[in-house]
Formats: structure tokens, C-alpha cells, sequence
């Protein structure tokens, strides 16, 4: 069975940014906003934190913890070899590559770690809400399961706000 | 609106005081022990000439990425800039004391050493003063003209001004990367005169940068205190501290490159300059200057939290005026004093030389608006908000 929502689609940023803080008074959150460039209210408005900078930190930190240690082990415990007369623990010379290869890790942990979450995949069918959200208009989307008791309410703000569909 | 910054008595005697206190340390470190009061006086010089250049490259850089953010805090590096006719007669008194830091000013050593004797095209007492007039000259003429601009800008308006200060800012910032390159080599790479290092001058150079946009930061945030700078919000903060994390990045960069390479190369001529430093306090030294100006601006600053709070920000700017000094004494006392020394005369020099320091920027800070009147990115800077 599939959900269903109530658009509102909109001109220009100001009606935009007008709806959703007369809608954020009212209690009524739309689940996603589809604008064409960032909209700072929106951006700060909407009730979702990201904690994909703490995941970043914490791949960051352990893939440098393990690229040394495994450079450690490969270079000191298990095949001790010397080579241009440094010692076995060459600790200056591992640093670049654990530098390099940390940035590799965040990046590649961070975009499936952010896939998974965001539920997308390669070949996944797009969910497009309204046709030219991906182009020049800004789009909201509200569910219509969350706000049933008042959605009538809710078509009249976005009308006086500029709601063009 | 004319926000002006009056003086309070109590800063004025704080820096008297501080610079008394200075005169005096010298003057008993003269009479005791010149030579390490010598090396006392080229790292105090040194120190504050980094701060002004890197002032002087934080304001031309603004200008040039036509910055709006900062306009309103221009007054600030302009401030610091005015230091250099100070440090420009310092460091021609610094010919009297030559032959305490500079061994290749030494007849007899140069006589002696063929290395030396090849050098000495470049490394000789009259073309060095030569350098020395020649950069400072150069600086004060552009910086004045760059001031001079932007108080012009306060009474007329209009981006006429403003296309001017970009115009300057961009030869200003050619001449600085070349002159102060040589100026770092001269000054401090040249302590032992061995001894090279392709990556010196940018490392000075991002150090510089470094701890001069976190005076930046301090002052402003001092000022802010004191009821100025109304308009400063999160988002200046987080800007400022942007500049302190960036260039921290790059110099830890630098300094590591450095080291890496010359440890890795093991080349003789290269390593003596870490051979020395590698042991006792030097060796504290050199991990306490990484950590210092490297990893706890890194860890510290990185959270967006911290990086848009006075109370994460101001401990960190405090230890990084001590990272400068940390960095500079690790260069040049093994060089000159050749033992680890550290007392009283270090702490009365450089605090005489940091009362002087902020008399000056205080005394030109008050000369003009605090906040620029007609400077045509005021309003983006006031909305400044991300």
C-alpha cells in the first residue's frame, strides 16, 4: 500500500521560507523540503541533526589506528627488513600513507555508511515527488498519515502562502 | 556610526609597565650575559615581525577573495600591520649584535670554512642590511598605502576604493611571499649557515599566518568583550577559527615534510640540524611544538561547537603565543646560545617586546573607526550568518 502525501509546490524562496514558519508554529513539519540551491531556514528548521560528522571522526580515528598498527605489524614484528639503514619502527615514513589511506577509509566508510541510512543504492528506482522539484521549484512534502486531523487546515496555509499546485 | 576606542589609563600603564620591565630585563641582560640576550633579541624581533606579516597577509587576502565576512573587523590586521617601521629600526640595531647570532659574520670562521667562503656572495654583513632595508621598505611602503586607502574609504565610499586596495593587496601579497621568504631564510635559516631547507621559508611563512590570525581572533574577541564589535556573532567566530585551523593544518604539514624528507634523505649536511636538536630538552621541544601548534588546535577546534565558542577558542589562542615562542626557541637556541637557558631574561624580554606590541595596536586602533563606515562589504559582513 502506498502513502500518501499532500505538495505544496512553491515560486520563490520567501513564500517558501513564509509556509514553513507559519507551518513550524502550528506544529506541522514537513518530512522533506526539495529546493533547487540551500535554504538557510529550511536548512535550520528542519527537525533532523546529521551524525555522520561523529561517524566520519570515528572511521577517521580508527582506520589511522589500524593502518598503524598493521604497518607496524608488518614492518616490525612480522617481517623485520632493513632497508636503506633506517630502523625496523620507521615511524616518520609510515605516517604518509596512513595520512593518504585514512582520507580513503572516511571517505569510502562515510558514502555507504550514508547509503545505508538514506536507503540508496545503484539502480534504485527514483522517488520523485513532483515532477520539476529537481528543477526550478521548491516542493514540500508532508505525510499525510501524521497530519490527518488537520489537513484541510494545512492546504489553507500553503494556499495564502503563495502555493501555486 | 562612530565607534571609536578610547584608551583606557590602565592599558596604557599595563604596556609602559610591560615595556619597562622589558628595557630593564635587556638592559641587565647586556651587562650579564650579551650574547644570550642577543639571541633573546633577534627571537623577540622575529617573533612580532611574523604576527605583523601575517596580519599583513590576513588583510590582503581578504581584499583579494573580495572577503565580505571580515569587513568589519579590517581595522584589526591594519593595527598590527603598524608595527613594522618599529621592527624595521630593531632590526637595523641588530647590527650590533651580529657576531653573538650570526656565525658567518665571523672573518676568521669564513676564512676556515669553504662552505662558508662559497655563501658569502649572499651572506655578508652589508648585503644583509642591504636585504634588510630593501623588505622593510617595501612592506611599510604598501602597507601604508593599503591603510591609507581604507581611510580614504571611510570618507568617500564607493568600490573605487575598494578595487584600489584588491589592485595593491595583490602586488603586496607577490612581494610578501618573496621578501619574507628571504627574510626567514636570512634571519633564522641562516643561524646555521650549513645547514638548508627548501621547506623553511613556508614553514615560517604558514607559522606566521597561523599565529597571527589567532592574535587577530584574540584581539577581537578582547574588544568584543570591552563592548565593541556589537555585531559579532557565531559566524565571524567560526570564520576566525577557520583561519587557525586551516593554516595549523598547513604548518603541520610543512614542519612534517621537512623532517620527513631530511630523515629519510640522511644526507649529513641536512640531519646536523636535527642531530643537535635531538636530544634533552631539544627533544621535548620539538614534540611539544607539533603538539602545540598542530594537534591541539586540530582536535580542539575541529568540532563545530568549539569552533564557534570564546571558551574553547581563547585557551587555544593562548597556547599557540606560547607555540610561536616554543618554535623559535627550538630554532634558534641550539644555533646561538648552544644550551638550554631559560629564565627570567626570556620572560622580561618578551613581555616588554608584547607591551610594546599592543601599544601599538592599541594607539592604532584608536586612530581610526573601529568599524568601517563605507567599506562596500559592510552589510554582508553585519548579515554574516551560516
Amino acid at each position: 500500500m502506498s502513502k500518501k502525501y499532500i505538495l505544496g509546490v512553491f515560486d520563490d524562496e520567501a513564500t517558501l521560507v513564509d509556509a514553513f514558519e507559519k507551518l513550524k508554529d502550528k506544529g506541522v513539519m514537513p518530512v522533506e523540503v526539495y529546493t533547487p540551491y540551500p535554504v538557510h531556514e529550511i536548512l535550520e528548521g528542519m527537525p533532523i541533526k546529521t551524525r555522520i560528522t561523529h561517524a566520519a571522526f570515528f572511521y577517521g580515528l580508527f582506520a589511522a589506528l589500524g593502518i598503524l598498527g598493521f604497518l607496524t605489524y608488518a614492518a616490525v614484528i612480522d617481517w623485520p627488513l632493513r632497508y636503506g639503514g633506517k630502523p625496523f619502527n620507521a615511524f616518520p615514513s609510515f605516517i604518509v600513507v596512513t595520512i593518504v589511506a585514512t582520507i580513503l577509509s572516511i571517505t569510502l566508510l562515510t558514502l555507504f555508511t550514508f547509503s545505508a541510512r538514506a536507503k540508496v543504492f545503484p539502480g534504485k528506482k527514483a522517488e520523485i515527488f513532483h515532477e520539476r522539484a529537481t528543477d526550478d521549484k521548491f516542493v514540500m512534502v508532508f505525510d499525510e498519515d501524521g497530519i490527518a486531523n488537520d489537513s484541510e487546515s494545512l492546504k489553507a496555509i500553503l494556499t495564502e502562502h503563495g502555493k501555486i499546485e | 556610526m562612530e565607534d571609536r576606542l578610547t584608551l583606557s589609563n590602565k592599558f596604557k600603564i599595563l604596556t609602559y609597565a610591560l615595556m619597562g620591565v622589558g628595557v630593564v630585563s635587556f638592559a641587565l641582560g647586556f651587562v650579564f650575559d650579551a650574547e644570550r640576550t642577543w639571541a633573546n633579541y633577534l627571537l623577540n624581533n622575529y617573533y612580532f615581525v611574523s604576527l605583523a606579516i601575517g596580519a599583513a597577509f590576513f588583510a590582503a587576502i581578504q581584499y583579494i577573495t573580495q572577503s565580505g565576512w571580515s569587513a568589519m573587523f579590517k581595522r584589526v590586521p591594519e593595527a598590527m600591520v603598524a608595527y613594522l617601521p618599529f621592527a624595521a629600526v630593531f632590526f637595523l640595531i641588530l647590527y650590533f649584535g651580529m657576531h653573538s647570532v650570526f656565525e658567518w659574520t665571523h672573518h676568521e670562521v669564513v676564512s676556515h670554512d669553504h662552505i662558508l667562503q662559497h655563501k658569502s656572495p649572499y651572506l655578508n654583513v652589508p648585503f644583509f642590511f642591504a636585504r634588510v632595508v630593501v623588505f622593510f621598505a617595501a612592506w611599510i611602503i604598501l602597507s601604508k598605502v593599503l591603510r591609507k586607502l581604507s581611510l580614504k574609504e571611510d570618507e568617500v565610499g564607493g568600490m573605487y576604493y575598494f578595487q584600489k586596495s584588491e589592485l595593491y593587496s595583490k602586488i603586496f601579497i607577490f612581494v610578501l611571499a618573496f621578501t619574507f621568504s628571504l627574510f626567514s631564510v636570512d634571519m633564522l635559516m641562516s643561524l646555521e649557515p650549513h645547514w638548508f631547507s627548501t621547506m623553511f621559508a613556508g614553514k615560517s611563512f604558514m607559522a606566521g599566518v597561523l599565529h597571527a590570525s589567532s592574535i587577530i581572533a584574540l584581539i577581537v574577541i578582547i574588544l568584543s568583550k570591552q563592548g565593541k564589535f556589537s555585531l559579532l556573532n557565531h559566524s565571524h567566530l567560526h570564520d576566525f577559527t577557520r583561519y587557525i585551523f586551516m593554516s595549523s593544518i598547513v604548518w603541520g604539514y610543512f614542519n612534517f615534510a621537512e623532517f620527513m624528507l631530511i630523515w629519510y634523505g640522511n644526507i649529513p649536511e641536512e640531519t646536523s640540524y636535527f642531530v643537535h636538536r635531538w636530544h634533552g630538552v631539544y627533544k621535548i621541544l620539538f614534540f611539544a611544538n607539533i603538539i602545540i601548534n598542530w594537534a591541539i588546535p586540530f582536535l580542539v577546534l575541529m568540532p563545530r561547537k568549539s569552533s564557534r565558542s570564546k571558551l574553547f577558542m581563547i585557551p587555544v589562542i593562548l597556547l599557540l603565543i606560547i607555540g610561536q615562542y616554543t618554535e623559535l626557541y627550538y630554532i634558534i637556541w641550539p644555533a646561538t646560545v648552544h644550551e638550554v637557558k631559560f629564565g627570567l631574561l626570556e620572560i622580561g624580554t618578551f613581555l616588554g617586546y608584547a607591551g610594546l606590541f599592543s601599544w601599538v595596536v592599541g594607539t592604532t586602533l584608536t586612530k581610526a573607526s573601529l568599524v568601517p563606515k563605507n567599506h562596500p562589504y559592510m552589510e554582508e559582513s553585519i548579515q554574516h550568518h551560516f
